[in-house]
């Protein structure tokens, strides 16, 4: 009796929790006119208009360069990052060559300190290598952070080397036992990284916004709080391109949201 | 808690992430496309102009590309909140646009960084004529016998006023139409008279005026008064008994509950919704005002509230970087004073053109906005030309701010403004020895 | 070349890409950090550079600016973590009461999450709307005055808190429910066969066990608190009267738009050095409340 109690507060809960993206996607749909009117839940009709203003305002606002540029760049990351974390972990766990204790120490130590120190000394650097407004600025960074390493040397560590012993034997060489059977075994862990920083990725906003510069080079995030901050007074409209910023990944979510709430759990992602 | 082993394949996974990445990088390259080969000289133009006035800016480069096909424009747009950070770290470390746009008043600011080119010979070979601007602006690009860029626009600060809430003022012109008030007694006349408590065919309650941007309000009236930023030694004159006489006028209104209340966030967004009569804004505003449909509307000077009339202006200016090759550089002044030659077009997104020429042209002053705000060039007031322009700036907001919330007097908020701008003064004095002469 | 060597070699060659990474974004950086805190270094003027000690800190100490995104900083961060940590804690012992639908619950309580910090801002910043806001409709048809969210000072960053909460707060809640399940059943068997009440089982069983999940929510919740950033920057710019303007957006501020880098540079070591005192406070005043 109790718990179905505490079952229907906790729906309800969920629910409230998902209104607000609910009333987002019913207001896009809505006129400028109606959009103001919130308590008015349904639109009297149904528009595209917004979408369509969005999709053909490509001037002022590139919409779809923004998403191409948000794609590249968080599968980039997320391709780079699973390179060299899977290899460092590889040899953090397996190969262990004298010396790289302290090594990964260092690494891990360097995880304790917050993000917004590197801002200013990472944009000299990239200045330096002028890679500024380009989009190697937002993804080779990303690939110094210790997260990845750590976690794939956990779960490396907790395998058991006997199949990779096996391969040994049969004539494998590291590298193929890396590829072949150390990284297939560790697929979990590589999801889980891979899902972090695809969505960290994606949904960073600090990170273009000091080191981009043309509107052209934008990813979604900052592209929209442009958007806002010269349609400011437009809600339809900037309540269209917000949702279609954040489409992918609801879909995603939708798809896998069991795996995707899993991972976060795992890296124990805080914003 | 991480995934199930054997759900998926992580080569599979690998070879996904770099098919997206891979298929983003192809789309990429024809979406942002970086052009390159031919004979042609390549030119990078920065600007703010996300709004817009971008659109028109873009146009009128098309036409100058089309009309030089030895050259190339490409404009990148940057907003504006970021875009001298973006401008200074380029320019600075030699990877900067060749040609970008600064505003007068932070000219002095950037122009410490190094690398804006002076471009006297511009104006010495006549390509744009020094005779064809005002003195008063002319002066903005000048520092001693170099001349650091060509003013594109003037922006003044002006009011936008409603014009079917104006009838309610009863103002009347010479042929028996509405006009806007002119000086403080018929502005605050015509406040009161189109302010309306909601009720009837009225949902809401309606405002006559409105404050916008609280800091550039302040800036409009302080040249009104007489007042200063700085003296010619440069020392911070801001809590002057004109600037406290200024902000005074200012926070009566908010006291008073003239306008609404600051809290309320009434402010463009109630004019643009036709909630509130008058506002003042920069003209740069038209641009917006122009995607709505439903509000007719006129534009007027900023009525005579002090002894004077007077506002504040800023303006675009066309700047081109050290070091460029010669080709380059003749290609850059060829844009400039093509820009500069279509600069009615440029108005027509909100502006009034730097030329006088352009500014007495019939089809100029058939933009009746444009026009309107034109009326106060005589009378308007830059910002002062100092390297501390954005710490000035922010304790201006500050002072306004807090005297408009009523959080304290005017003269307070404006003495503490002045202290920290003393403060800020000294800083720089300390920090860069090799200007103090 | 012996097997040994080999594998030494190999080893190193897998680390090294990480490592050049590491080298140039993480150990440079701090290097190049901690020398711009001690230099006066003015991107508009880069001749003009100099050594000048410890005067970026004596600057940020006498700068009222400073002090204002201090107190905004700290304000956010004793409003949001004990929040969020609150709530968390309820959605999370709520979804492992349930029967069913747990999963479905715990999907739409994490799908704010999914929201970039923009489009989450765009989307709170129409609810507070003063005019035609969400809330103050609601309130207006209930009769009420409405509430200037985001435009007075003492509101901003309360409302700035409730939209972190509704954006983050699936995640906490997520984690304290993967606690939970790690509890072994049991333990709650177990007390429920004495006859411990509710609260008994929660007080003594419950708490206890999950405290190190707590400890870790703690931790990294004040630590990413301490750098809020684009939240503000949506919804208030930093207003009103830079009452929401923390250290993270002053730090960017002075060194990007007033071209300090310097300047900037101490400022975040500044608020390092705060992190790392709050997390040190923290860590051991929890660890002596769960040993006791």
């Amino acid at each position: 009796m109790k718990r179905s109690l505490i079952s229907a507060a906790m729906i309800a809960a969920g629910l409230l929790f998902a209104a607000p993206l609910l009333l987002m996607a019913i207001a896009s749909f809505k006129s400028e006119a109606e959009v103001l009117k919130p308590t008015q839940l349904l639109p009297t009709e149904w528009k595209l208009d917004n979408y369509q203003a969005v999709l053909e305002n490509s001037i002022e606002a590139p919409v779809l360069t923004w998403f191409v540029n948000s794609v590249f760049v968080s599968s980039a990351t997320t391709l780079l990052v699973i390179a060299v974390s899977s290899l460092a972990a590889f040899s953090f766990s397996r190969l262990r060559p004298s010396g790289s204790g302290p090594v990964l120490n260092l690494v891990v130590g360097a995880m304790m300190v917050p993000g917004q120190l590197f801002l200013i000394p990472v944009y000299v650097l990239l200045s330096r290598f002028a890679l500024i407004d380009t989009p190697w600025a937002l993804i080779l960074p990303a690939a110094a952070g210790g997260f990845g390493v750590f976690m794939l040397t956990q779960f490396m560590r907790s395998m058991p080397v006997a199949i990779e012993e096996a391969a040994l034997i049969d004539g494998c060489s590291l590298m193929q036992m890396f590829w072949r059977v150390t990284l297939p075994l560790s697929s979990p862990a590589v999801a889980t990284l891979a899902i972090f920083t695809f969505i960290g990725s994606w949904n960073d906003y600090i990170t273009p916004m000091v080191y981009m510069e043309s509107v052209r080079n934008y990813t979604l995030p900052v592209g929209i709080a442009l958007f806002q901050s010269s349609y400011s007074t437009q809600y339809g409209l900037t309540i269209a391109t917000s949702l279609l910023s954040t489409l992918p990944l609801l879909i995603l979510f939708l798809i896998f949201q069991k795996q995707i709430i899993e991972s976060m759990t795992a890296s124990g992602l805080k914003d | 808690m991480t995934l199930r082993a054997g759900a998926f394949n992580v080569h599979t996974l690998l070879a996904i992430f770099a098919g997206l990445a891979l298929a983003a990088g192809a789309a990429r390259s024809q979406l942002v496309g970086s052009a390159i080969g031919g004979e042609k000289t390549r030119l990078s133009f920065w600007n703010g102009f996300t709004g817009p006035d971008g659109i028109v800016m873009l146009d009128i480069i098309e036409d100058f590309n089309r009309a030089n096909p030895d050259i190339e424009v490409t404009m990148q747009r940057i907003p504006w909140a970021t875009y001298y950070n973006k401008l200074t770290v380029a320019g600075a470390d030699q990877r900067g646009p060749q040609v970008f746009v600064v505003h007068s008043d932070a000219l002095a600011r950037i122009r410490r960084a190094g690398f804006i080119a002076d471009i006297r010979d511009i104006f010495d070979r006549g390509d744009v004529p020094a005779g064809d601007f005002r003195p008063s602006v002319l002066k903005e690009v000048s520092f001693g016998e170099a001349r650091l860029g060509v003013p594109l626009d003037i922006h003044p600060q002006g009011m936008f006023v409603n014009r079917e809430m104006l009838s309610a003022a009863g103002l009347k012109g010479p042929n028996g139409e509405p006009r806007a008030p002119r000086d403080k007694e018929e502005f605050l006349q015509a406040m009161s008279a189109m302010t309306q408590e909601a009720g009837g065919e009225l949902p809401e309650k309606q405002w006559g005026f409105a404050l916008t941007f609280w800091g550039n309000n302040l800036r409009s009236l302080i040249p009104q008064f007489g007042g200063r930023y700085l003296d010619e030694e440069g020392r911070a004159v801001l809590d002057s008994e004109e600037n406290i006489a200024a902000l005074e006028f200012l926070a009566s209104l908010a006291k008073e509950s003239r306008v609404p209340p600051p809290d309320n966030g009434l402010g463009w967004f109630g004019f643009r919704t036709a909630r509130v009569g008058m506002v003042w804004e920069g003209i740069y505003m038209l641009g917006d005002l122009i995607r709505v449909q439903d509000v007719d509307y006129i534009g007027a000077p900023i009525p005579q509230i002090g002894p004077k009339p007077g506002t504040l202006a800023n303006s675009h200016l066309l700047c081109v970087r050290e070091g460029l090759s010669e080709k380059e550089r003749r290609a850059a002044e060829a844009f400039i004073a093509f820009l500069s030659q279509e600069s009615l077009r440029w108005a027509a997104a909100g502006q009034v053109p730097a030329r006088t020429s352009v500014q007495q042209s019939a089809e100029f002053k058939g933009l009746q906005v444009q026009s309107a705000f034109a009326e106060q060039l005589d009378t308007m007031m830059y910002q002062p030309r100092t390297p501390i322009i954005f710490e000035l700036g922010l304790e201006l907001d500050r002072a306004a701010e807090r005297a408009i919330r009523g959080l304290a007097e005017p003269r307070e908020a404006l003495q503490e403004a002045h202290r920290n701008i003393e403060a800020v003064l000294e800083r720089d004095r300390r920090e860069h020895p090799e200007e103090q002469q | 070349m012996s097997w040994a060597l080999r594998r030494k070699l190999v080893g190193w060659a897998c680390m090294a890409p990480y490592l050049a990474f590491f080298l140039v974004f993480i150990v440079v950086p701090i290097i190049v950090s901690a020398w711009l805190a001690l230099v006066q270094l003015d991107l508009a003027n880069v001749g003009a550079s100099r050594f000048v000690g410890l005067q970026n800190f004596q600057d940020a100490f006498a700068d009222q600016f400073f002090w204002m995104a201090a107190g905004a900083t700290l304000q956010y961060v004793v409003l949001f973590v004990p929040s969020v940590i609150v709530v968390g804690m309820v959605l999370g012992l709520g979804m492992h009461a349930m029967r069913r639908g747990r999963e479905a619950v715990r999907a739409l309580v994490y799908l704010p999450s999914m929201l970039n910090v923009a489009a989450a801002g765009i989307l709170w910043q129409w609810f507070f709307n003063n005019e035609f806001g969400l809330f103050n409709s609601l309130l207006k048809r209930a009769g009420l005055p409405a509430v200037p969210w985001l435009t007075e000072a003492a509101l901003a960053m309360p409302s700035i808190c409730l939209m972190s909460l509704w954006w983050t707060v699936g995640g906490t809640a997520v984690l304290v429910l993967a606690g939970l399940q790690q509890i072994p059943r049991m333990y709650f068997e177990a007390a429920a066969l004495d006859g411990a009440t509710s609260t008994g089982v929660f007080r003594l069983i419950t708490l206890p066990l999950l405290k190190p999940v707590l400890l870790f929510i703690f931790v990294t919740t004040t630590i990413a608190s301490f750098q809020m950033f684009g939240q503000a920057m949506i919804l208030t710019g930093g207003g009103p009267a830079f009452a929401t303007r923390g250290m993270v957006q002053f730090m960017y501020e002075t060194a990007f738009n007033g071209f300090r880098f310097g300047y900037g540079a101490s400022i975040s070591w500044l608020l390092f050095a705060g992190i790392l005192a709050f997390s040190l406070i923290q860590a051991r005043v929890l660890r002596s409340q769960m040993e006791a």
